[in-house]
């Protein structure tokens, strides 16, 4: 059995305490620098005897009813005891005392000073006194001899004296110590004790070791160490009967050790690790009380009988091989109950050597008392976590659910068993709304999402509900009076959901104000079946969901009328909807040892209904629960547990769970944390609330959102390659919602897709360089198996150029490979978005072809008209974005995800000037153009907002086409997203806009070459948006020399001249320059494709014509543009 | 320089808002501006600031030194030092006057602020006007001045360089009227 270390108590104020046990052991009595005795009964003892000595107390004796203080006051008063009447002061000091001793028979104090003087005094006569100089520095502290004739004392000037009392001479004197220059320097107090009884021994605390020296020969005979003691020891005593010595050291470890084995006999550590600065024996031996530095009073109890004598000791021997066994067992024990609450680690317990029959006795006492530290610990858990756990449905507790919630609460506050020892059950998370705060607060958030925001008031005055959105063109702000007791609500882009708990009278009702709704009904209530409570609630599109306390989930429309109904398969703890997805998370079962047990279900309800994930269980970290649950802004599940870790669903690996980002990295302190309140997948955005010491945020002052990255817990992201890993991998991830959006009939944003395509692709290929310098070659050949095939193409030139022939073969191969592969798959994935090379053969060709039938007829013109025409067309083609972006529109009012101007009524008017607005007189590339080529920077917005939004309407086709246009969704991406990238493009690559503004005119050779130019991209091109051709590339090059040469041309002119210049290239020329060109030919290729038969004809008859063109353009040269011209220059200065 | 200068360029200190809108990015000759997502902060200068301030389409996120406790700090400070200690920003007053006359429900402890950035002021004019002061009694040529803010300086410049002006003119006129007497006197 180890002895017990009973649960700490404050006595004193923080600061130094001393405590000694009066004669018969029955009084415990301490002092501390709040300058109170303090008598206790016992360690319970709630209601302790105080006595004032002073401002402070350094150091108390205690003996025959005299109990000596030693105070600021500079003074060393008696006072009786247990009365606590003051007795007159014994002695005076310069400066305060630091210690003070009787000596064994209370007849004589002993004093050291922080005035380097000890003076030893006779109690009955205080005039009878002695003083012994010698020190050079304050002293630490005193002992008597037990037979009287001598005194040691230790100085801060390092030194350990003995002196001969009557003599008042220094016998000995040893230089142990670190010199120091005040008591509060000291490292240790280093409070000497003389063995009692037999006076044989002088113990000394130096450092980690106890020093004995020998009474007479004053030499050091024995040293008493223990392993586990790294810092000073501070204070040893000695039990009464001499046997035993306890030390407490500086870091709070407390050690007993038998004398004359010189065994260390119990370790035991100080709860909270403070420093020991008093200690002292029960005269019966069994307990040990000390006191630390902070005031606290703790002790120890069991430790060994006071009749531990040798004749015992003789029996100790023979049982401590099997005493060792028990140990081991109680060690055992110790680990899993006190779950690291006890450092109780006692090798060899001599204390217990009274006998097995008591042991067994004791064995009882100790358990119970663990099994209550548990409930205590267990408690304090919850109370820790009480906050977060009851979000929300605080209110529903009281009814039958909650036996369900409070039955493992009462299974541990009354242990059936008390010698139960397996895994407790954790209670059970409650349910909540994800991005709300407790229920027990009076003002809190009761929803934050990327919607808006809902906060409720529960005070004396008011109870009400404000609904405030972000984006005021959604609706404005709304206030409620909350009547009702709402207490679970849910936003969205179209109605407030709220629900209150039943009453006893009252049945729980479900209110939904729909704003968006279209009637002049924007409201509808509805009661619940008596005794269910709604638990969660959330709203999709277009319909609402309520999980209640009867483990249902109802299902109504958002107008109000009820649709399906199914059956839970645990109690809820919380949902969050996007789209017609439905994400559900319930108790599975119940956690052990503050785990929860939750399960996932994601829910599929749009026109195809189908269950995704069928309630697996949601991973968790360690000992954590759910905080928060949701979906990306794009429509992934993903949710955050009290631990801090975001974890996102991966489609593409069988709906598997991944962590993007833990929260608590970013915090500074250990106590604040991160608030989520949205995610969002393009751009990378986890957008949370920071709270300084708190789990989430009060409602005042109004918390600003802040933006998190996300990063997947990688190996090694400090190195480059861990970091490319990282990123190569995030961005896989996060691209996985395209091909969901794209799956499921969403519109796609394909800049982003191609963007974070390219970006992997990028990736790979610097991961595949640094691995070929790293001459890592089986490392190429994995990532190029990541790669795409024309990406393979670039990494065999790569490899070939750094010489590794091996590897260029096994890469050749495995391009090889991957085109087979593609062919393969091809005439299969009409429909569906491949990689880059196989895009060019996706069903968006359907698109164009409808669109170039449009323009077909016009194109036929003569070539003279082709300016006109050309603008002709582009005017056309502006009104077929304008037709488009009104479809789009109409679309959008189907999807209130669409974030930003969806909506609202102010679309309608912001698109004519979004159609004028769109040229934009300070944009970069514009202030490039000559003011004079006022068609110029319009035509440059309208091809590339051609590019862009001429592409939108092909998925939608090609999924209209499958689907039979019924539910063509807009992606939860802002509409506004493709408008920013069409004008983003003039930022960054103002250039390439440029030159694609004179170059849309003539592209049609090029496009003869593309469908021969092998797919893969060029290193040089890659950050160049617009795709060209090689064609494109070559004039770019030549245009010069081809203007200074015929400085008469205009655009059309040179252009035609090119073309012809052109032609007589040699083969591997031309091909060198497709080549170049390939990594832009992406996608504004699709869109040109159109005039490609027309054109087709025109090119071969283009040769013919030359001769006579190039008479007609010298003609044609003095009507020529001059804008043109202009445009030329500027952008040959590009 | 005008005062009203100094504010016009103060408006192009940069400041946080919190739309209620959505935008685009735009794309104006100081830079590009956005994109304006509701909800999310994002950073403008500051007359856009209180323009869509004006038109109720954002809030203002106080600035991080206008805070109480910062602004008491600095203000103990500033009186303890004798020389100018750094202000939090270099258009300090003028932020300061901006928001709170146009988004004063934006920021906490409007009135406190409003208070402590005075103090601060008037502290720093009253050590600006005691240099100046021993600057002309003890006739420098030249004195260095850290830290001072573009409107403290124009507090002070026109009155400064006149009077400076005019006792130029007055010294030399008395030098060689003296000049003129000891030679008289010779």
């Amino acid at each position: 059995m180890p002895c017990e270390r009973k649960p700490m108590r404050y006595g004193h104020s923080e600061g130094h305490t001393d405590v000694c046990f009066d004669d018969s052991g029955k009084f415990l009595v301490t002092c501390g620098s709040d300058g109170d005795v303090r008598i206790w009964e016992s360690l319970e003892d709630d209601d302790p005897k105080s006595i004032s000595v002073g401002e402070k107390a350094y150091s108390l004796a205690l003996k025959r009813g005299k109990l000596v203080t030693a105070a600021s006051n500079n003074t060393v008063q008696i006072h009786t005891f247990p009365d606590g009447d003051p007795d007159g002061i014994l002695t005076r000091f310069t400066t305060h005392a630091t210690h003070v001793c009787f000596n064994a028979s209370g007849s004589r104090v002993a004093a050291g000073s922080s005035d380097f003087m000890v003076k030893v005094v006779e109690v009955a006569d205080s005039s009878q006194q002695k003083t012994f100089r010698g020190h050079d520095a304050p002293v630490l502290s005193v002992t008597f001899d037990p037979k009287d004739e001598f005194l040691a004392s230790a100085s801060c000037d390092g030194s350990v004296v003995v002196w001969n009392i009557e003599e008042q001479t220094q016998i000995t004197s040893w230089p142990l110590l670190q010199k120091s220059n005040d008591v509060s320097n000291a490292k240790s107090l280093c409070r000497l004790a003389w063995q009692p009884g037999s006076a044989k021994f002088l113990a000394i605390p130096v450092e980690t070791k106890v020093l004995l020296y020998e009474r007479d020969t004053w030499s050091h005979v024995s040293t008493l160490t223990d392993d586990l003691i790294t810092q000073p020891i501070n204070v040893v005593a000695w039990s009464q009967c001499g046997k035993f010595l306890a030390a407490g050291s500086v870091g709070g470890l407390l050690t007993v050790w038998d004398v004359e084995t010189k065994l260390c006999l119990e370790r035991q550590k100080h709860e909270k690790g403070f420093t020991v600065c008093g200690l002292a024996w029960h005269p019966s031996g069994n307990q040990l009380a000390y006191t630390d530095t902070e005031g606290c009073l703790g002790m120890l109890d069991g430790l060994s009988p006071s009749t531990a004598g040798t004749t015992k000791a003789t029996q100790a021997a023979p049982s401590e091989a099997k005493e060792y066994d028990d140990l081991f067992d109680d060690d055992d024990d110790d680990r899993v109950l006190d779950e690291g609450a006890s450092d109780t680690r006692s090798p060899s317990k001599n204390a217990r050597v009274a006998g097995a029959g008591e042991d067994e006795d004791d064995d009882l006492m100790p358990a119970t008392g663990r099994v209550r530290n548990r409930a205590a610990f267990l408690e304090d858990d919850n109370s820790r976590d009480a906050g977060s756990l009851k979000l929300g449905v605080d209110e529903f507790a009281e009814d039958d659910d909650a036996g369900s919630t409070t039955a493992p609460l009462s299974a541990q506050a009354a242990p059936p068993r008390p010698l139960y020892h397996g895994p407790m059950p954790t209670p059970p998370q409650k349910a909540f709304q994800p991005g709300s705060t407790p229920a027990h607060l009076m003002h809190r958030f009761m929803m934050w999402n990327s919607v808006g925001i809902v906060r409720g008031y529960n005070d004396d005055q008011d109870n009400a509900i404000d609904v405030e959105f972000h984006d005021t063109s959604v609706h404005h702000a709304i206030h409620l009076t909350n009547s009702l007791g709402h207490s679970v609500v849910d936003l969205s882009q179209e109605a407030v959901l709220l629900a209150c708990p039943g009453t006893e009278e009252l049945a729980s009702k479900l209110q939904c104000l729909h704003f968006a709704s279209w009637d002049t009904n924007k409201e509808w209530l509805v009661d619940l079946p008596l005794g269910e409570d709604v638990r969660a609630v959330c709203l999709g599109q277009g319909w609402a969901a309520a999980a209640t306390s009867a483990q249902l989930l109802r299902l109504f429309s958002i107008g109000g009328v009820q649709r399906e109904l199914l059956s839970l398969p645990g109690a809820v703890v919380c949902m969050a909807a996007h789209g017609e997805q439905l994400l559900l998370a319930y108790h599975r079962g119940t956690g052990f040892d503050g785990e929860q047990a939750l399960g996932v279900q994601l829910l599929q309800l749009g026109l195809r209904k189908r269950q995704v994930i069928h309630g697996e269980p949601l991973p968790l970290s360690r000992r954590s629960h759910l905080s928060w649950l949701g979906f990306t802004a794009e429509g992934t599940p993903c949710y955050t547990d009290s631990e801090g870790v975001v974890r996102l669903l991966n489609r593409s690996l069988g709906n598997t769970w991944v962590p993007v980002c833990n929260t608590r990295d970013s915090c500074k302190g250990k106590s604040d944390h991160y608030w989520v309140v949205g995610v969002h997948e393009h751009p990378q955005q986890l957008r949370c609330i920071p709270c300084k010491g708190s789990r989430f945020p009060p409602t005042l002052p109004r918390p600003a959102v802040a933006v998190l990255p996300f990063k997947l817990p990688l190996c090694q992201t400090a190195t480059e390659k861990g970091l490319m890993e990282e990123q190569y991998w995030r961005s896989a991830l996060l691209h996985n919602h395209y091909d969901f959006l794209s799956s499921s009939g969403y519109e796609v944003d394909e800049e982003g897709q191609s963007q974070s395509q390219k970006e992997q692709q990028e990736l790979l290929m610097k991961m595949f360089a640094l691995s070929c310098k790293l001459d890592r070659e089986v490392r190429c050949v994995e990532l190029a198996e990541l790669m795409t095939q024309s990406v393979v193409t670039l990494a065999i030139r790569y490899a070939s150029r750094s010489r590794r022939m091996a590897l260029a073969q096994r890469l050749s191969e495995l391009a090889l490979e991957k085109a087979n592969q593609l062919q393969g798959e091809e005439p299969e994935e009409e429909e569906e978005e491949q990689y880059s090379s196989a895009r060019r053969n996706s069903g968006r060709r359907q698109g164009e072809q409808s669109s170039s039938r449009h323009h077909s007829t016009r194109e036929t013109q003569e070539e003279e008209e082709e300016e006109e025409e050309e603008e002709e067309e582009e005017e056309s083609q502006d009104g077929q974005m304008d037709t488009e972006e009104a479809a789009g529109n109409r679309r959008q009012g189907l999807n209130p995800f669409a974030k930003g101007a969806t909506l609202s009524p102010e679309k309608p008017s912001l698109n004519p000037v979004s159609k004028e607005g769109r040229v934009n007189p300070f944009k970069v590339s514009g202030a490039g153009k000559s003011p004079g080529s006022s068609g110029q920077p319009r035509v440059t917005s309208i091809l590339d907002s051609m590019s862009s939004s001429s592409r939108k309407p092909s998925p939608l086709l090609g999924s209209g086409g499958k689907q039979g246009r019924t539910t063509v969704l807009k992606p939860l991406a802002p509409r506004a997203k493709t408008k920013t990238q069409s004008t983003l493009l003039h930022m960054t690559a103002p250039k390439a806009a440029n030159k694609k503004s004179l170059e849309e005119k003539e592209p049609a050779v090029d496009r003869l070459r593309k469908p021969e130019a092998p797919p893969p991209a060029s290193p040089e091109n890659v950050e160049n948006n617009k795709p060209k051709t090689g064609f494109q590339l070559w004039l770019e090059e030549n245009r010069k020399s081809i203007l200074a040469e015929r400085p008469d041309l205009e655009e059309t002119g040179v252009i035609k001249e090119a073309m012809g210049r052109f032609r007589t290239l040699s083969a591997d020329d031309r091909t060198s320059w497709t080549e170049r060109a390939k990594g832009q030919c992406g996608e504004a290729v699709e869109q040109k494709k159109r005039k490609r038969e027309e054109e087709e004809r025109r090119a071969e008859g283009n040769t013919q014509n030359e001769a006579e063109e190039e008479e007609g353009s010298a003609k044609k040269k003095k009507s020529s543009d001059p804008s043109a011209k202009l445009s030329a220059f500027a952008f040959n200065k590009n | 320089m005008d005062p009203s200068e100094v504010e016009f360029l103060a408006e192009r200190e940069i400041v946080k808002i919190i739309p209620n809108f959505s935008l685009d990015k735009i794309y104006l000759i100081g830079g590009d501006l956005g994109p304006f997502n509701p909800g999310m902060p994002v950073d403008v200068p500051l007359w856009l600031a209180l323009n869509l301030k004006q038109r109720q389409k954002c809030r203002i996120v106080p600035p991080e030194w206008m805070d109480v406790d910062k602004l008491e700090e600095i203000r103990e400070l500033e009186r303890k030092e004798d020389a100018f200690t750094p202000v939090p920003s270099p258009y300090y007053m003028e932020l300061t006057k901006l928001l709170l006359n146009h988004a004063s429900d934006n920021i906490p402890k409007a009135d406190d602020i409003r208070t402590l950035v005075k103090d601060i002021w008037d502290t720093r004019i009253a050590k600006l006007r005691l240099s100046a002061d021993s600057f002309i009694s003890q006739q420098e040529a030249h004195a260095k001045l850290d830290s001072l803010t573009l409107m403290e300086i124009n507090t002070t410049r026109s009155f400064l360089l006149e009077s400076l002006n005019c006792m130029y003119k007055l010294r030399s006129n008395l030098q060689p009227h003296s000049s003129r007497g000891k030679a008289l006197d010779y």
